[in-house]
C-alpha cells in the first residue's frame, strides 16, 4: 500500500488550479472531466512523480461546515514542506498572499500558514 | 487568535521555551543534508551545533525523534534509492551515498526498502521499459 494522493476540498475548482499553479507554483497533473467537476490534481514541480493534491470540489454540504470550522478555527488542512521559508514567505507576499501565522520558530522547524483563498489553511513548514 | 494560533503558542512556550536551540540542531541537520557522503561523526555535527557530543544526542533525539545516527543513514538511502532510479549501479551508489561497504549498504537498504538494492533497481528498469514499450 502507498500514499499516492491526497486532498484538500475547494469550493471552486478553476479558482483554485489558478492559485495552486499560479501562485503557489504547483503543476497540474491531471485534468479528467467528471460531469459537472473535475478530478484535478496538482504535483511540485520537482517531483512530479511525487504525492499528487486532488482539488476537491464540496457539493457534499456537511463538507462545507466541516471546512468553515476549521478555518474559523484557523487549523491548516494541508502542510507541505519548503526549503527556505523566509523566501518563499516574501515571495507569497508579493502575491498577495494572507499569512495568519508568520514565519515562527516551533522546535527544530520553522513555520507560517497562509490562507489559500479556497477556504482552506496551508502550513508551510522548513525542516 | 484563533485556536490553532492558541495552541502553536503554548506548545512553543511549554515544549520550546529556546528558540536558539532549534537553530543549534537545523545547523547540524542541514551539515548532514549537505555531506551525508562524507564520514561524518558525532563530534563533528555537535560542534556544528556548538553542544557537547552527548548533550547534542539529547537533544537531536528530543526535538527530531530520531538519533543523528539514524537521521543520517535515512539521508543516505534516501540518495541511494534516487540514484538508483537514476540507473547507477550498485556499488556506485553506495560509495557516494557515504556507505562504507556494499554488504551493509544492502543489508540496510533491504531493511528500509523490502527489497536488495539489486532488485530495486531490477523492478525499476523493468517498469520503466514496461511504460516506454507501452
Amino acid at each position: 500500500m502507498n500514499i499516492r494522493l491526497t486532498s484538500i476540498p475547494v469550493a471552486d475548482q478553476a479558482h483554485a488550479l489558478t492559485f495552486y499553479t499560479q501562485v503557489l507554483g504547483f503543476v497540474k497533473k491531471t485534468d479528467v472531466p467528471l460531469g459537472e467537476h473535475k478530478w484535478l490534481t496538482v504535483v511540485a514541480p520537482n517531483e512530479r512523480d511525487g504525492v499528487e493534491l486532488l482539488l476537491e470540489p464540496m457539493s457534499f454540504a456537511p463538507a462545507q461546515t466541516y471546512q468553515q470550522a476549521w478555518f474559523e478555527a484557523g487549523i491548516p488542512a494541508a502542510m507541505f514542506h519548503v526549503e527556505d521559508l523566509q523566501q518563499e514567505y516574501e515571495r507569497l507576499l508579493g502575491h498577495g498572499v494572507h499569512f495568519s501565522v508568520l514565519p515562527t520558530a516551533m522546535g527544530a522547524v520553522r513555520l507560517a500558514v497562509l490562507a489559500d483563498t479556497c477556504g482552506n489553511y496551508l502550513q508551510l513548514v522548513q525542516l | 487568535m484563533t485556536y490553532y494560533q492558541q495552541q502553536l503558542q503554548q506548545l512553543q512556550a511549554r515544549l520550546y521555551p529556546q528558540p536558539e536551540v532549534g537553530d543549534r540542531l537545523r545547523r547540524a541537520r542541514h551539515l548532514i543534508d549537505r555531506q551525508f557522503a562524507d564520514p561524518l561523526d558525532l563530534g563533528q555535527l555537535a560542534a556544528a551545533a556548538c553542544y557537547s557530543r552527548f548533550h547534542f544526542l539529547r537533544q537531536f533525539k528530543r526535538y527530531y525523534g530520531c538519533t543523528p545516527h539514524e537521521y543520517l543513514r535515512t539521508v543516505r538511502l534516501a540518495h541511494a534509492r534516487r540514484a538508483l532510479l537514476a540507473g547507477q549501479s550498485v556499488r556506485d551508489v553506495c560509495f557516494a551515498a557515504g556507505f562504507d561497504s556494499v554488504s551493509s549498504f544492502s543489508g540496510l537498504f533491504r531493511e528500509w526498502a523490502g527489497c536488495s538494492p539489486a532488485a530495486f533497481r531490477q523492478r525499476r528498469a523493468k517498469s520503466n521499459f514496461g511504460e516506454a514499450g507501452s
